[in-house]
């Protein structure tokens, strides 16, 4: 008889156990889509940053381009920090998780997802630090440059390096504004100055390596080399060399094009 | 990752400073203006217009004109600017250079402009790639292949973001003006092609290793900083000042000398390898080469520094005081510089080596110096370090310098050299020829080789050493293992171990004075100088005056006795056992000689006792003297002796090693 009560009362907890478990799961499943698209958003935001900075101290600076950058530079960071906050309270989930396994008198099988989900953890942490590594590269020399073209006469535009850009945030800005981030609304913060946020990036990223021990050799990459090939399908892209042909009249009458860059055969590739 | 790590590892991961980057920028800036700087024209694509580009010509006219320079600097000059990145052509874009043409070039954003403080990074280039291979569907050159897979393998673990990013950045491109795209592009492919050139390009940016300490960083103010500060300019005060005529006249002779064997100022022939990447050059002119150039020998005739600098020069020098029979000199002052410049380990074996083969009494290769520096120098050898046979040295080379390095250039050992030396003729390569030559390059040899092969020869030049004394003895063979004399052997064994080859053929032994009278061109002198002044030199005397008379008395009543030196000395040398006065000649020891213990008479200047004081011990004792003419041929079983070096203890228990 008693024993009878006792299994269905093991059943009844292990059941409840395993909805517990499973709704952890989940809750941490759409914890790691949220991340990985703020990091989606994260690269887009730094990739519009760096079209921005090339710009800077040539013919197409302005003040405008400048506060396209800060406004750009403002929502990064919102970004980063963010994420780098989830990325904590992930990866520390993920390291109770199988400790929970443990103590289920029953072999459990979340122990291989717990791992899994580990390993995802530490893989979007990875990306993440290599992301903010990158942008503060380009903020160190966004600081740079502004400090050597400084736009605060009109006569210092005459020493501006004539690139042949015109305009430069033009698109750009359209492009950050589709950033969706759940959190950007939600969480309101001032954006730092420049000198600031470099230097708060650089203590956060030391803080950050320190606080969660990840091999990040551990982390494998999920697409294997030359994959990149075959994914762009969007629109044909002209290569630089199409791009660049000149229209050279010949004698004939018709116009023969030749690529601008290359007269001759030392490359075929471009 | 490449996280600037808190640890400081004193590593050495620093470029070094270009300080051509901050003028080129400037030289930059001032090209910019409207009104002074360089004309501009618009680029016509089937696409587009676009601004700013500037003909070829146009620069180096603009350059010619500011620097007031003439054309063929200034296209030097552009294409300086060109390499290091600041201009970057648009047609032809591999190729670094300016044409004085109407090719077109555009100037480098900032953004993409070599400054100092910002390295390369892998990273920025591993995403270029990617995007290179987005765009081109996977075609990309030899070398970038290469260097896609090395990155993809090396970043493996932030591959996943090299490709979104790459992805974004090509997106974001896309969102630009169609000119403005080309623009950027254009610049992003001119900056990789200044940083990632193909391999076997000459590059600009090839700085050779990094440094140790980051040259961006400003030295901060501690006291340690101002310490230095105030030994510099301490130093700088107490320097002995020249006035400047002398100096200037140095600089002008110098110059005026050396301006035809300057690579750079005048032809250097056959050609010169970096120009025309053909190596001749350097294989006529490699160290153990036969037959040198003329260049090469007029160069020895400069100074007796760039005589003994010279491998092949010095070899030649080593041949003629074979002939003069004065070749330890020469080899002293390469054993100096080799304990100089060797390993510490073997510093100690290598100051007794030469102290037992050069300085000591009755070393079979012994120098002539004077009284006062072998004092200094064998005070200093109870403490061997690496400059203590400097003053020895220095003392050898300038007689060298003085005496030998005269004769030496009239002599017909020179002369030879000089008739026989090759004068290249110039190559004349056309650009077919060239391209050829670069393709043909090939890295030298390994240093690892290079030193083998030194060590090889030097091994085998000193298992046939021109031995430059009349007479042999075991003191004369190359020990090497660098065996250490020490105390009395007393099982004769152990002494004949080391020279065992070189024993059945020796003869008697040499005392110093047989040595210095047969090689040394003061032998005469010394024959002839009187006792008390030739004592004086050759003899320091440490302890009192007692020692220095009575070194005197010896040497007076040995020169007295009429015999030939060489016949006395024999008869006083521990290997003789025949009669001292019969025997004129050196006679080389008898076969049954190494089986037996030979029987060692000490000679006069060999005997140490062990009560005597460490000081006195290089000298002779006279009472000894004294009994040994009263018993010229007695076959004492006396206590032999080697070398002891000054500077170890005379306890008999050293064993050999």
């Amino acid at each position: 008889m008693t024993s009878q009560a006792d299994t269905e009362l093991r059943l009844a907890v292990m059941s409840r156990w395993r909805r517990s478990v499973d709704e952890l799961t989940a809750g941490r499943r759409r914890q790691q889509a949220e991340c990985e698209r703020a990091q989606n958003a994260l690269s887009r935001v730094t990739s519009c940053f760096q079209q921005l900075a090339a710009s800077l101290g040539s013919s197409a600076d302005s003040s405008f381009l400048r506060e396209e950058m800060d406004e750009t530079r403002a929502l990064a960071h919102r970004i980063c920090s963010g994420l780098s906050r989830r990325l904590l309270r992930l990866l520390s989930a993920c390291d109770s998780a199988p400790v929970a396994c443990d103590s289920a008198p029953v072999a459990c099988d979340s122990a291989p997802v717990a791992v899994d989900d580990r390993h995802a953890a530490e893989r979007l942490w990875v990306l993440f630090l290599s992301a903010v590594e990158n942008f503060l590269s380009d903020l160190r020399r966004a600081k740079d440059l502004i400090g050597q073209f400084p736009l605060t006469q009109r006569s210092s535009r005459r020493s501006l390096v004539n690139t042949g850009c015109t305009d430069g945030p033009v698109g750009l800005a359209a492009r950050v504004a589709l950033v969706q981030i759940p959190w950007l609304v939600l969480e309101e913060e001032p954006s730092p100055d420049l000198t600031n946020h470099i230097a708060s990036l650089e203590a956060q990223l030391g803080e950050l390596q320190q606080r969660v021990p990840v091999a990040f050799w551990s982390v494998e990459s999920t697409q294997p080399a030359w994959a990149e090939v075959l994914s762009d399908a969007e629109d044909p892209e002209e290569s630089l060399e199409d791009l660049m042909e000149v229209e050279v009249a010949s004698s004939g009458g018709g116009s023969i094009r030749l690529p601008a860059c290359c007269q001759g055969t030392c490359c075929w590739v471009g | 990752m490449t996280i600037r790590n808190a640890l400081r590892d004193h590593g050495q991961r620093y470029r070094p400073r270009m300080a051509c980057l901050k003028k080129a920028e400037k030289v930059l800036l001032e090209m910019q203006d409207p009104c002074t700087g360089v004309k501009s024209q618009p680029q016509r694509l089937v696409i587009t217009i676009i601004p700013h580009a500037i003909t070829g010509e146009d620069i180096i006219a603009w350059l010619a004109d500011r620097f007031q320079i003439d054309a063929q600097e200034a296209r030097s000059f552009g294409s300086m600017l060109v390499a290091l990145g600041y201009i970057y052509p648009l047609q032809d874009h591999k190729r670094l250079v300016i044409k004085p043409d109407a090719s077109l070039y555009r100037f480098q954003t900032p953004y993409f402009w070599p400054t100092q403080q910002w390295p390369v990074e892998d990273t920025d280039y591993a995403i270029y790639l990617a995007k290179r291979n987005i765009r081109k569907k996977g075609i990309l050159e030899l070398h970038e292949q290469e260097q896609y897979n090395h990155l993809h393998k090396w970043m493996n673990h932030k591959w996943d973001f090299v490709v979104m990013q790459a992805k974004e950045q090509y997106r974001a491109a896309k969102e630009r003006k169609k000119p403005d795209r080309v623009v950027f592009d254009c610049q992003e492919r001119a900056y990789w092609v200044v940083h990632r050139p193909p391999p076997g390009t000459v590059s600009a940016m090839d700085y050779g290793l990094d440094r140790r300490t980051d040259p961006n960083t400003d030295e901060t103010q501690t006291p340690d900083y101002y310490e230095r500060i105030m030994i510099f300019t301490q130093q700088s005060i107490m320097r002995p000042r020249v006035k400047s005529s002398v100096s200037i006249g140095a600089l002008v002779k110098y110059s005026a000398t050396y301006s035809g064997h300057d690579p750079f100022l005048s032809k250097c022939l056959p050609s010169s390898p970096w120009l025309t990447d053909d190596t001749t050059y350097w294989t006529m002119n490699m160290s153990n080469v036969e037959i040198p150039t003329k260049m090469r020998v007029e160069r020895w005739t400069f100074s007796f520094k760039e005589l003994l600098s010279d491998p092949r020069g010095r070899d030649d020098f080593r041949l003629f005081l074979k002939k003069e029979f004065s070749g330890e000199n020469l080899a002293f002052w390469e054993g100096c510089e080799d304990l100089k410049w060797g390993t510490a380990v073997t510093m100690r074996e290598k100051a007794e080596q030469i102290y037992k083969t050069f300085l000591a009494r009755g070393a079979p290769r012994w120098i002539n110096i004077d009284g006062k520096t072998m004092e200094i120098t064998v005070k200093g050898l109870k403490h061997p370090h690496r400059y203590v046979l400097d003053a020895a040295q220095t003392h050898i080379y300038m007689l060298m310098k003085k005496d030998s390095y005269g004769r030496y250039l009239k002599s017909p050992v020179f002369k030879e050299t000089l008739k026989k030396a090759i004068c290249p003729e110039e190559h004349k390569f056309n650009e077919v020829q060239l391209e050829q030559n670069a393709r043909n390059r090939r890295p030298s040899l390994s240093p690892i080789i290079i030193r083998q092969q030194e060590q090889e020869q030097r091994a085998k030049m000193a298992a046939n050493a021109p031995v430059d004394i009349t007479q042999l003895c075991r003191f004369t063979t190359p020990v090497p293992h660098l065996a250490v004399y020490t105390g009395i052997p007393d099982p004769p064994s152990v002494t004949a171990s080391p020279s065992l080859p070189f024993l059945a053929h020796t003869p008697v032994c040499p005392s110093p004075i047989s040595v210095a009278l047969d090689s040394t061109s003061a032998s005469e002198r010394r024959m002839e100088a009187s006792d008390g002044e030739g004592n004086a030199e050759v003899r320091a005397p440490e302890g009192g005056n007692l020692s220095k008379s009575r070194m005197a008395l010896s040497l007076r009543r040995l020169l007295k006795r009429g015999c030939s030196p060489s016949a006395m000395f024999a008869s006083l040398s521990p290997k003789c056992h025949t009669a001292a006065t019969t025997s004129s000649r050196i006679q080389p020891i008898t076969p049954d000689e190494p089986s037996q213990a030979p029987p060692r008479r000490i000679g006069n200047f060999f005997q140490i006792k062990v009560d005597i004081p460490p000081e006195c011990r290089i000298y002779p004792i006279e009472s000894e003297d004294e009994d040994e003419e009263n018993r010229p041929a007695s076959r004492d079983a006396v206590v032999t002796e080697e070398i002891i070096c000054p500077w170890e203890s005379l306890t008999r228990q050293n064993g050999t090693g």
